[in-house]
Order: structure tokens, then C-alpha cells, then sequence
């Protein structure tokens, strides 16, 4: 599959959030199956919703519609309180390859696809940091074909990002680009890459994207508590004020390592797999959803933050006990009337009437 | 490396303050103290009110309305800022009014499946549902909330109820692990009358004379309790257990990594320890004797996933299982949470 093509014609210059598909599926695609077969059934159904709206969004005037209500959507939500803090477990690209017949490489890049059109929508938005579980350090129990595979695209898609992020016409401009993880295990010419990418976007201020690659959240941990009591012994930090914001700090997401507002994990697995532990065990919202992810699309991605905006709204008035009668009251005692409580002194008070018992008369 | 359990031992134990008061615990938007899910105008006008009046969460839109420079520009802006955070209020209410009747729904499913599934104090119905799963988690962990005086099943009466009821269903399912995770502690600073609960509930289930025998671990203090207070611990048939309960909080989480990660730093400051003789193996051991050996299955019992401080490093692989909505320690929430575990299929990075 000619990578280079697709990207150019996938990604999304005009403001476009939805992906564009010139090719067709090809190879061997699932065929119609007996009606007890639920799976294939499934599986076929899956294809066919595929193509069907792939063959519609390639009119036009429907892409051009769609784009331009999707972005006003994102308007709209951009008013209310946003996470800063978003990541994203990206399961169910080998199993959206399998639905389609297609070979595993294909879900990878449209899961790559997938995640772009995300980043795009999150820049748009205002949300700073989004980090992705790319790699997992298990993942190298993999068959090496599929692993040298993900290395590949991985190195394929930094370029392609960080020619965005210094492009000020594309509607990336701005990202900065970090690769956190394990890196001492991964080739020495792809780290040196990494790191030139990693410098290339540098000046990026508009959101971060933290692309965890090979990457376990016990290994994060473990790497802050090694470096913390490395900094006792050497940089003479006393031991005694170790304390969690410091071993947070030492983690690889910098600032935004304590806390992480939403983590979304596709393709419907219920636990955390090693992502994100720190950082969403204390208050985080955790979403399981049911998609694969290169099927994962805007509308189901802007339900998400809208039910976070509507909760976090909630929450704001129940902890500020913020109250617009109060205020309006409030303010209308202080500026309309002039009606304020002034200390009185007995003293100056006119005196009473004279005092009469009927008790002593008689 | 015993010395460093025993030096985190050291700190630990000290701290009998088991993190109430230290910070209140904030929980996620979600899971507010009452429920934001469940349908009420108040909700609804409170989230109109700040959806209207707190400025927006994008930097670029702030951002816009300080640099226009003519009146005409900026009340043109001001028009338009008003425009959209209308049109993001009704967008709210859309969607509260979608959320609210999906909680009637998932509250009328909760109680049909309370009335399906019910265990009527009986071991050998809990034992028979058990038994059409094809595995079960090895280490439950359960994260139990203590509700308020006022409430139904609230204070620590209720706290107590649920967990004993938890350590009852443990035990006549077969399972030999259980975590109570409960943020405060309550129940670790209460636990002898925890005892007396699960003794109570037990004997209810299996008739006064023969109650299963269990043992109570507090990781934090290093202690564990068998039976009922007071009985005789010299009974060596006392120790042969059916279950094994562990109670942790808040504490066993964050701040135990902190207090290991000082005292290795004072060993290796002291050279007692080399730098590189700390390992991701060596602290997995050493957490795992500290706090407990990681959860298979963890159970919540609250409308949606809060995970309220539960230890970092021990939730690595567990599985989760809540239900929406719900907000009772339920049986058929607790069964219904051992068959997503009887499907689940674990591959670790394949």
C-alpha cells in the first residue's frame, strides 16, 4: 500500500476533520455467511457499514457538510470547561484489520488515521496534553514481523506529524511532539530520529502530544522512585522530603504526570493494562467503549468530553456552591438599596416612656 | 531485603492516621457526592448557571475577547460569545435529558436483576451459580464507599453490613482472597466490630456451631487477626482459614511508594544498599509485602468507575467491574461481576 499517498489525501488540510478514502478495500473480503453464523455475520455487517460510508463521504458536498457541522460543534464545546489532561488506550486495530480481511498493517495505519483526526479535533478544542499508549513494553512478545511493522509506521508518522507542527498553514501548527517510554529499548537510529523530531517541534506551545513508545506504567513508576533516590545519594536531596508531588515531577509526562482527567480505552477490555496507573487512580474518569479503535469517530469522542463538561459544570457549582440568585441578590442589596447594617449605640437611643409597676400602687 | 520492609514497616505502622483528614477526598466529575446522574431540575438549572457564567476552558477564545480593539469589534464578539455559550447550554440539556431517562432505564434493569438474582441467606445457591462459570478470580478486590449517618445503609453500621456481607459471598463462591478497600479506613479502625459483623453474617448463612473460620490482614500495621475477638488463638485449627480478608485505604496507596522510595534513599544514602540494586523486581516484591499481591477482579459499587486512590502498582491487569447507576453492594452485581470475569480473555501485550 502506497503510505505516502494515502496520508496526503487522508489527512486534513482544509479544516477537514473526516478523513477522505480514495482507495477501496481490496483483497479477500468477508463474504456473506449463513445466517447462524453470528461472528461472520458480524464480521460482514462491520465491512459492508465500512464501505458504505466510505462511498458517501467520497461525494463532495456530504464531506464538506459534515466537516463544517463537526466544527461547529467543537465551537460550541469549547466554551465549557475542558480535561487538560487526555489519553487514549488504542485497542482493536488488529481485530478491525481482521473484520475487513485485510492484513494487520492496514488496521495500524488506520489506527494511526484515526488518532491524527483525534489530535486535530483535541488542538481545536484547547486541550493541552494528550498522551497515547502506542507500544506497550509486552508488546515485544509479539511476532517481530508485526512488531518491526509498528516501529516502522511509528518512525513514518513522527515525520509526517512534525512537518504539520511547523507548517503554519496546517491545522497541526503548534503541536509538540514527545516520545516518552523505555527508549533504551529501541534501535539507536530510531531514538536518534525521535530525537530530532523531538527538537524539530520543540517550540510547539498549543498542546502536547506524548506518544508512549515502549511504554508501562509500572516501569514509569518504578523509573521516578530510582531517580528520586539517585537524587538523594548524588544531588544531596534530603530523603525526608521526598513527598508525592516529587516523585510525580519525576515522571515522563513533566507537568501534567500527577493527573489525568479522561482516559478513554477502546474495543471494550475493562482494566488499565499498565497505562496511566499513577495518574488515574485518585480522581480520574476512566471510559470503556465499545468501538475498535480506527472505527473510534468524532461523534463518539465529542459525547465523551460533553459528558465531562456537563459533570465537571455540575461539580464546579457543588464545590464552589457558586449560586446565580445569591449573586444577583447580592449584588442588587449592595447597588440598589443603600441598605447597610451600621452599629447602634445604646446611649443614643431616645429614652423610654417613665416606668409604672401596678404592683407597688397597691 | 528485609530491612527496607521493615524500615517502610516502621513508617507506616506510626501513621494510625489511616488519611482521614489529611485531604478530602475529591472524586471525579462523575461520582459527586450525590449522584449527578440521577434526574433533577436543580441539576439541570445549576449546570445552565455555569455553563452561562464561567468563562470558557479554551485559551484562544479568552484570548480573543481581551485583543479586540474597536467597540464595534468587541461587542460584536461579545454577541457572538453569548450565541455559542447559549447554544453549548442547550447542548447540555440535551444531553441531561438523554443521560436521565438512560438512568431510569439502567435502574429498572438493576431491579430486575436484584429480584433474579437473590441469595436468601443460603451458601448452596451462591455455590450453584458459581459453578456454571468456567474460572474465577483467584484475588478479589472490592472498593466499598462509607455512605452518611442519615442514609439508607450509611455510617459505619452500613460499612460493615455491606463488607461482611461481601466476605460471606467470598466465602460460600470460594474465594480465598478478598481486598476491602475503603478510602478512610473505617473498617481497618474498626475492625474488631468488622469481626463481630462477618461472625454475625456468617452464622446466619452456616448455622451458629459451624461458621467458617477466617483471618483479617491490615498491611498497613502489620497485623492479623483470626475469628471473633477474644477467642482462644492457641486452637491450631483456628489458622486453617476459608478466607483470607485484607483491609486497605488510602494510605496503602500513593504514600506507601513514597515512604519505600525514602527509606531506599536513606539506605543507599547511608550505603547500606547499592543504587543499582534496585529493580522493578525488587520493588514489585517489596510492594507486594507491603500492600498485598495484585487483584484479579475489582469490584465498585457505585453509579460509574472511581477508582478513589486504590494502590497504583496493584491494578496493573485487574479487571474492573461496575455497574451504571447502581448504588447499592448488591448480590447480583457481585455474581454478575464474576461472569464478566468467567469471559474475559487476558493477553498480555500479544
Amino acid at each position: 500500500m502506497n503510505m505516502k499517498g494515502d496520508s496526503d489525501d487522508l489527512m486534513t488540510e482544509n479544516g477537514n476533520l473526516t478523513p477522505n478514502w480514495k482507495e477501496p478495500l481490496k483483497s479477500d473480503v468477508p463474504k456473506m455467511s449463513a445466517l447462524t453464523d453470528w461472528e461472520g455475520l458480524q464480521k460482514y455487517m462491520h465491512y459492508q457499514r465500512t464501505r458504505i460510508w466510505r462511498s458517501f463521504l467520497a461525494i463532495f458536498y456530504i464531506n464538506w457538510i459534515i466537516s463544517t457541522v463537526q466544527n461547529l460543534m467543537l465551537d460550541i464545546l469549547m466554551m465549557g470547561p475542558l480535561p487538560r489532561h487526555v489519553s487514549f488506550i488504542m485497542d482493536g486495530n488488529r481485530r478491525y484489520a481482521k473484520s475487513l480481511g485485510q492484513p494487520i498493517k492496514y488496521g495500524h495505519e488506520s489506527g494511526a488515521l484515526t488518532l491524527m483526526k483525534i489530535v486535530t479535533m483535541c488542538k481545536k478544542l484547547g486541550i493541552k496534553t494528550v498522551s497515547v499508549y502506542a507500544f506497550s513494553i509486552e508488546n515485544f512478545n509479539r511476532p517481530p514481523d508485526e512488531v518491526n511493522t509498528l516501529t516502522s509506521l511509528l518512525a513514518e508518522k513522527l515525520n509526517y506529524v512534525a512537518e504539520r507542527a511547523i507548517d503554519v498553514k496546517s491545522n497541526l501548527y503548534g503541536l509538540r511532539l514527545r516520545v516518552v517510554g523505555e527508549r533504551s529499548m529501541i534501535s539507536k537510529e530510531l531514538n536518534d530520529k525521535i530525537t530530532n523530531v523531538e527538537r524539530m517541534t520543540d517550540e510547539g506551545e498549543d498542546i502536547v502530544l506524548y506518544i508512549c513508545f515502549p511504554y508501562t506504567s509500572r516501569n514509569d513508576i518504578f523509573h521516578a522512585i530510582y531517580d528520586s533516590v539517585e537524587k538523594c545519594k548524588y544531588h544531596a536531596l534530603p530523603a525526608s522530603s521526598l513527598d508525592v508531588s516529587k516523585i510525580s515531577s519525576e515522571m515522563f509526562f513533566d507537568s501534567s504526570s500527577d493527573k489525568c482527567d479522561l482516559v478513554i480505552r477502546t474495543s471494550g477490555r475493562t482494566r488499565l493494562s499498565d497505562f496511566m496507573l499513577w495518574q488515574v487512580h485518585e480522581n480520574g474518569i476512566i471510559e470503556f467503549s465499545e468501538t475498535l479503535w480506527p472505527d473510534f469517530s468524532f461523534w463518539e469522542f465529542f459525547v465523551i468530553i460533553l459528558k465531562w463538561s456537563f459533570f465537571t459544570c455540575l461539580q464546579t457549582k457543588e464545590l464552589t456552591g457558586f449560586s446565580l440568585r445569591k449573586n444577583a441578590l447580592g449584588f442588587a442589596k449592595q447597588h440598589l438599596w443603600l441598605h447597610r447594617f451600621e452599629p447602634v449605640v445604646l446611649e443614643e437611643l431616645p429614652d423610654p416612656p417613665e416606668m409604672v409597676s401596678i404592683i407597688d400602687r397597691s | 531485603m528485609d530491612k527496607i520492609q521493615e524500615r517502610v514497616l516502621e513508617a507506616t505502622i506510626a501513621d494510625t492516621d489511616v488519611g482521614q483528614g489529611k485531604q478530602e477526598h475529591i472524586p471525579p466529575p462523575t461520582n459527586s457526592k450525590n449522584n449527578p446522574a440521577k434526574p433533577s431540575l436543580y441539576n439541570m438549572t445549576a449546570t445552565a448557571e455555569i455553563a452561562m457564567l464561567k468563562p470558557s476552558g479554551n485559551d484562544a477564545v479568552e484570548a480573543k475577547m481581551k485583543t479586540s480593539s474597536s467597540t464595534w469589534a468587541k461587542s460584536s464578539n461579545k454577541l457572538e460569545y453569548l450565541f455559542y455559550k447559549t447554544l453549548l447550554t442547550i447542548l447540555y440539556m440535551i444531553y441531561a435529558c438523554v443521560r436521565y431517562a438512560k438512568y431510569q432505564y439502567n435502574r429498572t434493569k438493576i431491579q430486575i436483576l436484584n429480584l433474579a438474582y437473590s441469595p436468601s441467606n443460603t451458601p448452596q445457591l451462591i455455590r450453584q451459580d458459581v459453578l456454571k462459570f468456567q474460572k474465577l478470580p483467584k484475588r478479589l478486590a472490592t472498593i466499598l464507599e462509607f455512605k452518611s449517618e442519615g442514609d439508607v445503609g450509611g455510617g459505619l453500621g452500613g460499612l460493615i453490613n455491606d463488607g461482611s456481607e461481601l466476605v460471606t459471598w467470598s466465602i460460600s463462591a470460594g474465594i480465598k482472597h478478598l481486598t476491602l478497600y475503603d478510602y478512610d479506613g473505617h473498617l481497618k479502625k474498626n475492625v474488631d466490630e468488622f469481626r463481630k459483623g462477618i461472625h454475625h453474617k456468617l452464622s446466619k448463612y452456616y448455622g451458629p456451631s459451624n461458621v467458617p473460620k477466617f483471618a483479617i490482614r491490615i498491611p498497613q500495621w502489620n497485623k492479623v487477626y483470626f475469628n471473633l475477638p477474644g477467642t482462644a488463638p492457641s486452637d491450631p485449627d483456628s489458622k486453617k482459614v476459608a478466607l483470607e480478608v485484607s483491609l486497605l485505604s488510602n494510605r496503602d496507596g500513593r504514600e506507601t511508594i513514597v515512604d519505600l522510595t525514602k527509606t531506599m534513599a536513606d539506605l543507599c544514602v547511608n550505603n547500606e544498599m547499592k543504587l543499582s540494586d534496585i529493580t522493578m523486581k525488587l520493588v514489585d516484591s517489596e510492594l507486594t509485602q507491603l500492600v498485598g499481591p495484585e487483584p484479579d477482579l475489582l469490584l465498585y459499587f457505585g453509579p460509574s468507575l472511581d477508582l478513589q486512590g486504590f494502590p497504583p502498582w496493584h491494578i496493573r491487569l485487574t479487571e474492573f467491574y461496575w455497574e451504571e447507576d447502581n448504588d447499592q453492594v448488591t448480590y447480583s452485581v457481585f455474581i454478575r461481576g464474576l461472569k464478566s470475569y468467567s469471559t474475559c480473555k487476558i493477553n498480555v501485550g500479544k
